[in-house]
This record gives structure tokens, C-alpha cells and sequence, in this order.
């Protein structure tokens, strides 16, 4: 096998990630419709399958927050996070946040006619942000590999 | 209505025969950033311009321009 140079194994690992974080985002989001739709009931869910979600949501924060690729050599994860990858990463965050606000704000609407528990509401405000987050930032990932 | 950056990326890395990824090297980010200028869908710090202006070896003023 041919040793790839920092730059090409960059190019790949970018590239992966950009194919990756829409799946990434609809197995998330497919995982909590599970929830409300076959439990109804937050607390009935199983602890083993909610600390599962967590355990998730914190991984694909972390890749947010974060330059990710944590187990690759530094030089491969700073040219993987160079100037376009910060800019896109920062764009999601804002969108992250925005959808956050804006589910919260439909939520406090909706108690003012009907019982919303807190561990529901977090649970909501959470996937919603984090899901809008991966899919606008793999939208912008996908849009800078496509060849003019 | 929106400036845009206008540059003659393309056009200076023909002359000089560099790839989008050997540009890219040149000045230390990814290809996909070379390509997100090239086509005018990102707009770089002066940082990096000054760093393609460089690599090209032209002023940064020959490589971009506001567009009205």
C-alpha cells in the first residue's frame, strides 16, 4: 500500500466526513422519531438505550466544537480544519443554534395548552439543534468537494 | 446588493501549470478551500489571500478585486 501524503489523506478524511455527516444525521434523527412514536413515553425508554443517545449526541458535539478526526495526527487535523472547514463548522453552529431557539420557543408555546415534561422538552431541543447542525454543515462540506 | 470578491485564481495557476491541490499545499489548507475561491462560494481571510497571491507569485491586487 502507498503512503498517502499529509494533503491527500486530508482531501479523504474531508471528503469522508462530508458523505458521513448527512447519514450521521438521519440515523440521530431516525433514533429519536423511535422514541416518540413507538414509546410515546420518555421515561419508558430503557436507560441502556438513552445513555446510548447521549453518549451520540456528546460524540457529534464534540465533532462540532471541535476539529474531530481526534485519533489522526495533528498535522492531518489542522489542514483538515483549515480556514473553509472553520468557516462551514462556525455556519452550522449558527444553525445549530438558531433551530435550538426556535424549538424551544415552539416548545414553551406548546405548554401553554398542553403538559410538556422537561426531560421531553431537553430531549427535543437537543436532537433539533444537533440534527440542523450536521445537516447544514454537511450541506457546505458537500457544496466545497463539488467541482465548479 | 453584495459585493463579491472577483479573482484570477484559475487563470494565474494555469499559467504557472499547479493543480488545485498543489496550490492548496503551497499554502498549507485543503483543496476543497482552492476550490470554494475558485468559484467564488467562500471568501478567504487577507491572511490567506496574501498566501495565493504569494504562491502565484502575483499581487494580491492582480488576483482580487470587488465585483459590483
Amino acid at each position: 500500500m502507498t503512503e498517502r501524503t499529509v494533503a491527500e489523506k486530508a482531501e479523504y478524511l474531508s471528503k469522508r466526513r462530508a458523505r458521513m455527516l448527512p447519514v450521521l444525521a438521519v440515523i440521530f434523527l431516525s433514533q429519536q422519531v423511535t422514541y416518540f412514536t413507538t414509546v410515546r413515553d420518555l421515561e419508558a425508554v430503557p436507560t441502556v438505550k438513552i445513555s446510548a443517545w447521549l453518549v451520540l449526541s456528546i460524540v457529534l458535539l464534540a465533532a462540532l466544537a471541535t476539529k474531530g478526526f481526534w485519533l489522526q495526527p495533528k498535522e492531518v487535523r489542522d489542514l483538515i480544519d483549515d480556514e473553509n472547514t472553520r468557516a462551514n463548522r462556525g455556519d452550522a453552529m449558527r444553525w445549530g443554534f438558531l433551530i435550538s431557539m426556535a424549538t424551544a420557543i415552539a416548545i414553551e408555546t406548546l405548554t401553554m395548552f398542553d403538559t410538556v415534561k422537561a426531560r421531553e422538552s431537553i430531549h427535543i431541543i437537543m436532537t433539533a439543534g444537533l440534527a440542523a447542525a450536521l445537516i447544514r454543515w454537511g450541506y457546505l462540506e458537500r457544496r466545497a468537494h463539488r467541482d465548479a | 446588493m453584495p459585493e463579491r470578491l472577483g479573482n484570477r485564481i484559475k487563470e494565474k495557476r494555469g499559467e504557472l501549470g499547479l493543480t488545485q491541490a498543489e496550490l492548496a499545499e503551497r499554502c498549507g489548507v485543503t483543496r476543497k478551500t482552492v476550490n470554494t475561491i475558485e468559484n467564488g462560494v467562500f471568501t478567504p481571510s487577507a491572511l490567506l489571500a496574501i498566501k495565493l497571491a504569494r504562491s502565484l507569485s502575483v499581487p494580491v491586487e492582480e488576483l482580487f478585486w470587488l465585483e459590483d
